[in-house]
């Protein structure tokens, strides 16, 4: 199993994370992926992540008033930042001595702990515990674009599933989201109309 | 009885499937009110169900299924079309739903886990009859599960067809199980079928009325205003030939013709009746007074007759007496004749103006060929012989359908019988010597209202047995396509009642008159088949119950008397009258 780091811990929390990456390490992790944080033996912390924000600096501003930079100035400065691109991760569970729990994690990662993106296989043991009770940490939220990101988790986690040859699991996700939100109707809609997309 | 046990069983255990919701609400006063988790068409109005529920069985009906949905909004918009198919589905399963509204009647103990020493013990007491379904009492917990009534739960209820007095009336309209009356305990108390015109009150009532005699515990009396029980008829929808009860049960069954000579549909009877006139009681007349437009003077000419004339003679004399005759003395003067009404009034005190209009009201009776002086059998006493020796008998009115004729024939004969039926009873409890238990009798009557609306009844001799008489044996059954016109003392003490569509709000509330629940019956009621379903209420059966009734054909003989082709030849002498 290849294991893909996406990058160092920033700052934490019991809710959620933050973690700091290069740029060149952007290509692996995408919105709506499912990381995880290996803390100490048999103990790791899994989340969502929910937001890529990238902060500018003093000399990209100076950067973009200045005129005719060359290519390599530009790809320069693209790639070796001073300010880490921050990938935003919602804590949805942990595993601790092989189970799965989908609890928030009893202590949070600490700095400079480094992230790994979940593999397939990962993520379809992860989603596949229990009756998705990783949910109801997604839709707590309100600010946060649960419906970009359920529809975003779904397909990733539905491609996982089948690969295992599990074909009902998408369903079954989409039976509990509306049973979770059949009383609020516009999050309803709003959801199962991003969800839509990926039919 | 083991046989028995298993078949029971073997019907039972097929209850266990067909799960159709689990209960979300509701009470004892309120109806219950479950979540259907198969689709609604799966359902209808009027269907039994069954809810388990810590160790009880709850049985009811099903009397409204409602749509609902979690908000407003997943109802209003049609999601279909901005959803994809899969999507959409699923949401409407979870977001739009159906409720059913039961009506829970009836309640029972569902005993030990079968296979173990402690279920033999507890089945015992349920063949023993020892344990039975008592009437609801609690309600079931939330999220018991809710199925549709399989044939063991029914026989368990309704008792199972073929086993004592349980005899087939018809089916539940899902699953077409068979639903069974207790026909001894359907004649124990008066009994109505209704049903508006084209419902098949006439068939129903055969497969009851042939049900009776061939149980033959009771006897059966029929006025056969219509002539459409006795002889063979003619469907009037389908035009098939539909066999009349002396056809089938041609030794059971005497068909009797109303006055000398008369003819059924072209058969002749087994014999006639005629009325003598000394039979006619002034009471007979007062039933009349609608029918004959009798005035408030009646009653008292009429008790001058009786005391002019005696109670066996006052009608042939009152008949020979002559009308507007008068004679003339030496001086002219005008003065009525010795035989005329008037003179007869003068004589007596009464006012010659209402004699004589008595007299001309009651001429309809005067010319009734069926009335005479003298019959030439005594066919009443022929009649209560029948009825005595497990015969039953068809009046059939043959030409004589006029409500005149039917109000005052069906009226003095049950009078007379009642009166036999109650001297029988008297000398039977008050231990007579030789008195012997009388045998229960139905008097079937027809267009009852005519005979129990609110003006007639407190005189009829019906009214009286339907309040009283099933101390004296006798009972009723009636039929009416109108029982908001049948007066609500009368309605209020009919045991069981079979009723079809009715369109008039005032008929279905008289039909539920007294019955529980009845809020959401009406609307059942209201909403049933115009053909052959029926809502099967009251005394005589354990719950409400809405039934396809059985078919009166060629099938329905085969089930009922298709096992006499291996009867004994004791038994076929017994029934030869041997």
């Amino acid at each position: 199993m290849k294991q893909i780091a996406i990058g160092r811990l920033l700052r934490s929390g019991t809710t959620g994370f933050v973690v700091g990456c290069r740029v060149n390490q952007l290509d692996a992790p995408s919105f709506g992926a499912l990381v995880r944080v290996p803390l100490a033996s048999n103990y790791d912390v899994y989340g969502i992540i929910y937001d890529i924000h990238i902060e500018d600096d003093g000399l990209v501003r100076q950067l973009i008033t200045a005129q005719d930079v060359p290519e390599e100035v530009l790809l320069d400065n693209r790639e070796n930042r001073n300010v880490p691109v921050e990938i935003a991760v919602l804590a949805l569970g942990y595993q601790q001595d092989e189970r799965i729990y989908h609890l928030l994690p009893p202590r949070p990662p600490l700095s400079l702990d480094a992230i790994y993106l979940c593999t397939m296989e990962e993520v379809a043991k992860f989603t596949a515990v229990g009756r998705f009770g990783y949910f109801r940490h997604i839709l707590r939220d309100p600010s946060r674009p649960i419906d970009e990101l359920l529809a975003a988790h779904l397909l990733a986690a539905r491609t996982a599933h089948e690969k295992v040859g599990n074909t009902r699991w998408y369903t079954d996700a989409l039976t509990e989201l509306i049973a979770l939100l059949r009383d609020d109707y516009q999050s309803l809609m709003t959801v199962l109309n991003a969800a839509g997309e990926i039919e | 009885m083991n046989d028995e046990k298993s078949e029971i069983m073997e019907l039972g255990s097929q209850g266990n499937s067909g799960e159709i919701g689990y209960i979300v609400g509701g009470g004892l006063k309120a109806n219950l009110q479950a979540r259907l988790s198969v689709p609604a068409q799966t359902v209808q109005e009027g269907a039994f169900v069954v809810i388990e529920s810590g160790g009880w069985l709850f049985y009811g009906l099903v009397t409204d299924l409602q749509l609902g949905s979690t908000d407003p909004r997943f109802a209003d918009e049609q999601s279909e079309a901005r959803l994809p198919t899969q999507l959409a589905r699923m949401l409407h399963g979870q977001t739009l739903y159906t409720n059913l509204e039961i009506l829970t009647a009836l309640m029972m103990e569902q005993g030990p886990e079968p296979g173990t020493e402690e279920y033999d013990a507890w089945y015992q007491q349920v063949l023993d009859e020892q344990i039975r379904p008592e009437p609801v009492k609690t309600v079931p917990q939330h999220h018991a599960q809710v199925r549709l009534a399989q044939a063991g739960d029914i026989a368990e209820i309704f008792g199972k067809e073929g086993k004592g007095a349980f005899f087939r009336i018809g089916d539940t309209l899902e699953g077409g199980h068979p639903v069974c009356v207790d026909l001894d305990k359907l004649v124990q108390r008066s009994a109505g079928i209704f049903g508006a015109t084209g419902t098949g009150k006439s068939f129903l009532t055969r497969v009851i009325l042939s049900g009776l005699i061939h149980r033959d515990k009771t006897a059966v009396l029929i006025f056969d205003m219509h002539n459409e029980y006795g002889p063979d008829d003619t469907a009037s929808d389908t035009g098939l030939r539909v066999p009349g009860l002396k056809n089938k049960f041609r030794n059971k069954v005497r068909m009797v013709g109303l006055g000398r000579g008369a003819t059924i549909r072209g058969e002749q009877p087994d014999y006639t009746l005629e009325i003598a006139e000394s039979d006619i009681a002034p009471e007979d007349v007062m039933m009349l007074a609608q029918e004959l437009n009798l005035r408030e003077t009646t009653p008292t000419t009429l008790e001058a007759l009786r005391v002019s004339f005696g109670h066996e003679s006052w009608f042939h004399e009152f008949k020979h007496m002559r009308v507007n005759a008068y004679q003339y003395d030496e001086e002219g003067k005008r003065y009525p004749a010795p035989d005329s009404v008037a003179a007869w009034a003068e004589s007596a005190g009464v006012h010659p103006a209402a004699a004589e209009a008595l007299h001309s009201k009651l001429r309809r009776l005067f010319n009734a060929p069926y009335i005479v002086e003298e019959p030439a059998a005594n066919a009443l006493k022929q009649m209560i012989d029948n009825l005595d020796n497990g015969q039953h008998v068809v009046l059939s009115f043959g030409k004589h359908e006029t409500d005149l004729d039917y109000l005052f024939v069906s009226n003095l004969l049950t009078r007379r019988i009642r009166d036999v039926w109650e001297r029988r009873t008297n000398d039977f409890r008050s231990g007579h010597q030789g008195a012997s238990e009388p045998r229960p009798l139905v008097i079937v009557v027809e267009e009852a209202h005519k005979l129990l609306n609110r003006e007639m009844a407190s005189q009829t001799a019906f009214s009286t047995i339907a309040r009283e008489m099933r101390k004296y044996y006798v009972t009723l059954l009636i039929i009416d396509q109108r029982p908001s016109q049948i007066y609500d003392e009368v309605m209020s003490q009919l045991g069981t009642r079979v009723t079809g569509w009715l369109g008039d709000s005032d008929d279905i509330h008289a039909v539920l008159t007294g019955l529980a629940g009845r809020e959401a019956l009406r609307g059942m009621l209201a909403r049933l088949q115009p053909k052959e379903e029926v809502l099967m209420l009251g005394w005589g059966v354990p719950m409400p119950i809405v039934i396809r009734s059985r078919r009166y054909n060629e099938a329905f003989w085969d089930d009922l008397l298709g096992k006499q082709a291996g009867q004994s030849n004791e038994q076929i002498m017994k029934e030869l009258g041997y």
